[in-house]
């Protein structure tokens, strides 16, 4: 159970514990792609850009995987619940499957 | 005045006469009530994500334009109020 946790956190320093235990999950450096990038808008009408931040079921995409820092990432959720309504993107289900 | 946005999804089984109208609706109701419309862009039919009311199929309209806050419920209630629109969405550009 704790195994597989830390595994999914693995850019998380667990106090010490993690130099002893072999790592299997490398992080990538992480930053901000719209802090680092003034010029890329959220914008919940591009669906390309938005269907990037949904995951296969639907779900939006935490942190740790689109690597935005707070303030993007509530940016990005507010877009994604934007986009559903006017239905752009799904609620639930794999839409690029049912679309091709 | 406050720039906002306007998306609004109108049944696509409807002919292109009533289509037409409708937009013009909107873009009167819009023009009275003293606002300004910057651009209206018709996305056309495209396949809606989700069935809405049985529908899967919606036609898109975009419209950017500057209007008072206060007159915001009232167009909102409108487009609410008119069974060719499946959906509808007002933002604030910041």
């Amino acid at each position: 159970m704790t195994e597989s946790r830390y595994s999914e956190r693995g850019d998380r320093s667990q106090n010490g514990e993690r130099s002893e235990r072999p790592r299997r999950f490398v992080s990538r450096p992480k930053f901000c792609q719209f802090c680092s990038d003034k010029n890329l808008v959220i914008d919940y009408k591009n669906v390309e850009m938005m269907s990037r931040y949904i995951n296969e079921t639907g779900k939006i995409r935490p942190r740790r995987q689109t690597g935005a820092c707070a303030k993007h990432q509530r940016e990005v959720a507010k877009a994604v619940k934007n986009a559903r309504h006017i239905a752009l993107l799904p609620f639930e289900g794999d839409f690029w499957t049912e679309n091709n | 005045m406050h720039n906002y946005e306007l998306i609004f999804i109108l049944q696509a089984d409807l002919d292109e006469a009533s289509l037409n109208t409708a937009v013009d609706n909107v873009e009167t109701l819009i023009k009275n009530n003293g606002g300004e419309i910057a651009k209206i862009d018709r996305w056309g039919k495209r396949k809606l994500a989700y069935p809405i009311n049985k529908a899967n199929e919606g036609y898109y309209v975009f419209v950017d334009f500057n209007y008072k806050p206060e007159e915001v419920a009232g167009l909102k209630r409108t487009l609410g109020y008119n069974e060719q629109v499946l959906r509808h969405i007002v933002v604030r550009k910041a």
